[in-house]
């Protein structure tokens, strides 16, 4: 028995030494009764520390709750052997994969002795499975994808083939189309064959033109001699244009002189339309005097004075009375010098009516008056009813002392201006002093033939001069006087 | 003759025409209250009350003033401008009086508030008549308006 013994010894040994296997005896009722190094190394426990306690310790807290060393250590009782796997955990708390063999042990008489445990840490193998199974997982899902992406390709594949088909219907309008262009080609050769003809035409034309061209060059030596012929043209010219300016600048300086004649003509003017109403306002004072005083005196005292000494105060009244007249005019006269005309249409027949009537106011005369209708003019109203005011008051007046005085008034257009005359049959003129009628204080009468100051036709000369017309007269001795103004239709 | 009857003031600087004006007016029995002064600072003194008619009652004014333009010193026109300017003389009628028609301060006249004007005629008669005229318009057909 002994060498069994030491079989025995030995193989206890043998079973203490293995480091990857835990292999453990546990009781009847689940209680640890021996240790190996392997189980200390998977589960963490020394021998001393885990003999004793129940094999609960190695399962995780769920599997406790559920039971499961119970039903482990049940299962291998029923069966005589029960193989698992599952999560266990060390002595750490940290957890592995166990794989266990739980094997029922009988003594030889048969009676239940308790269990033998063996298990292997598989982890690493565990993990590597799980590993295994997500990348399946991801294998199926990928698979699904490409299911799906095969799908759609199958789908695109169909659009495809379609497209395809619709390409070749094009290609064949192509081929159609390539016959056109190769027929249009052909047309085109035709064409360029006739170009070559056509340009060999133009090459012609080419030698014509440089035939023409080196005419054109003698042309222009002709033109640049013209040319130099211009400029020396020119030079002269340029010479000629600076004595104009200098003939200019002469002129201009001219006309600035005649300006500054011209400022102090104006100056002098007014000056002189001055000097004349001041001389005859002041004229007239003296003038009243004399005429007033002798008046006086023959009011107070005429009775006093015999038949001359009345006369001659008479003559001295009626001296200074004419001279009252004379300076009027001399005023009237000068004052048209510094009236502006302002021209307006003017009913000529109207115009003399109302003369006719004021002159009638102080002169009764028995003239037979003959007016043919007159034109309409253009011109200064007021100054208008001068002129004829003074015309017709000398055409009575020189032909008062004939028998049967008529005076005609007539008016012609000649296109330009409207020529108005004045006739009388009275005294007339001697046509050798025609130039002398229309000067200031020109007379052609004596007062004691015909009255008058010598300032009427003066005034109306310069009234007609400033409407732009003409003033004339034809005249005989004792066959009448004709007098004529003409003025500008605008 | 007292200032307060003052119908007429003739402001003349010519003695010759004062003496026709004032006959004139005498023919028509409307001389007897008249005052002739013979310059326009003469005449603004009697009107204002100062220089030599200092003190001069001034709510006397005269009915009707007769002007001549032309005067030394003050001149009408200055006269007519200062009397027609001032409220307590512009309804006095001035009448002004000119050697010429053409004189170019007629209008100037109008425009300042002269009534009338006269142009001394070279003719007595006329002369006459026309001051004898204006002088009775104003002193007894217009009633001023003081």
């Amino acid at each position: 028995m002994k060498p069994l013994q030491q079989d025995d010894d030995l193989f206890r040994m043998l079973v203490e030494r293995v480091k990857d296997y835990a292999i453990f005896m546990v009781d009847t009722t689940g209680y640890v009764t021996s240790w190996n190094e392997g189980a200390e190394n998977i589960k963490g426990y020394t021998a001393d520390e885990i003999i004793g306690k129940h094999i609960s310790v190695f399962y995780t807290e769920e599997d406790i709750k559920s039971g499961e060393p119970e039903l482990h250590l049940k299962t291998a009782k029923e069966k005589g052997r029960f193989e698992n796997e599952g999560w266990r955990a060390r002595k750490d708390g940290s957890r592995f994969w166990e794989e266990a063999i739980f094997t029922a042990l009988y003594n030889t008489e048969g009676k239940f002795k308790g269990y033998s445990k063996i298990t292997r840490d598989l982890t690493e193998r565990k993990r590597a499975e799980e590993k295994l199974r997500d990348a399946n997982k991801e294998l199926a899902f990928q698979n699904e994808v490409k299911e799906k992406r095969a799908a759609e390709l199958i789908i695109a594949n169909k659009e495809l083939a379609f497209q395809n088909e619709e390409k070749e219907k094009r290609a064949a309008e192509l081929i159609i189309a390539n016959k056109e262009l190769t027929f249009q080609n052909e047309e085109k050769e035709k064409r360029a064959a006739e170009l070559i003809i056509a340009n060999k035409e133009l090459a012609f034309q080419n030698t014509e033109k440089e035939k023409r061209a080196s005419e054109l060059i003698i042309a222009n030596k002709e033109l640049a001699f013209q040319n130099i012929e211009k400029e020396k043209r020119a030079g002269e010219l340029t010479s000629a244009n600076g004595k104009l300016k200098k003939g200019e600048d002469a002129i201009r300086k001219l006309n600035k002189e005649l300006e500054v004649n011209l400022t102090q003509i104006i100056d002098v003017n007014q000056e002189l339309e001055a000097f004349s109403y001041s001389v005859s306002h002041d004229l007239r004072a003296p003038l009243r005097a004399i005429n007033g005083y002798a008046q006086m005196l023959e009011e107070d005292y005429g009775k006093s004075l015999n038949a001359e000494g009345v006369r001659k105060l008479g003559v001295i009244m009626e001296n200074a009375k004419k001279m009252g007249l004379l300076i009027d005019d001399l005023l009237t006269f000068s004052r048209l010098g510094r009236k502006q005309v302002q021209k307006s249409p003017i009913n000529m027949n109207k115009l003399v009516e109302s003369v006719l009537i004021e002159i009638s106011k102080t002169i009764q005369y028995k003239t037979t008056l003959k007016i043919t209708e007159l034109k309409p003019a253009s011109g200064d109203y007021s100054l208008l009813y001068q002129v004829m005011m003074n015309l017709i008051s000398n055409a009575l007046k020189y032909s008062s002392k004939v028998e049967t005085p008529l005076i005609e008034l007539a008016s012609e257009d000649n296109g330009e201006e409207i020529i108005y005359s004045i006739k009388d049959n009275g005294a007339g003129f001697d046509m050798r002093y025609v130039d002398k009628l229309f000067n200031v204080f020109q007379r052609l009468h004596t007062t004691a033939e015909f009255e008058g100051t010598g300032v009427g036709l003066a005034i109306v000369q310069r009234i007609i001069k400033k409407h732009g017309g003409k003033v004339w007269a034809k005249g005989e001795i004792n066959k009448g006087a004709e007098f004529y103004f003409s003025l500008p239709k605008k | 003759m007292k200032n307060d009857e003052v119908e007429i003031l003739l402001v003349e600087d010519n003695p010759d025409d004062a003496e026709m004006t004032i006959r004139a007016l005498r023919k028509k029995n409307l001389s007897n209250n008249i005052i002739h002064l013979n310059d326009g600072a003469v005449a603004l003194d009697f009107i204002f009350g100062t220089g030599q008619y200092e003190g001069r009652d001034i709510s006397k004014k005269p009915k009707l003033i007769m002007l001549d333009l032309k005067m030394p010193k003050v001149s009408g026109i200055e006269v007519l401008e200062k009397l027609k300017s001032k409220d307590s003389t512009k309804t006095i009628p001035v009448v002004v009086l000119t050697s010429s028609k053409e004189d170019p301060d007629i209008q100037k006249c109008y425009k300042l508030g002269a009534n009338s004007y006269i142009v001394k005629p070279v003719d007595f008669d006329a002369f006459q008549n026309t001051i004898a005229e204006l002088g009775l318009y104003w002193l007894l057909l217009n009633q001023p308006i003081i």
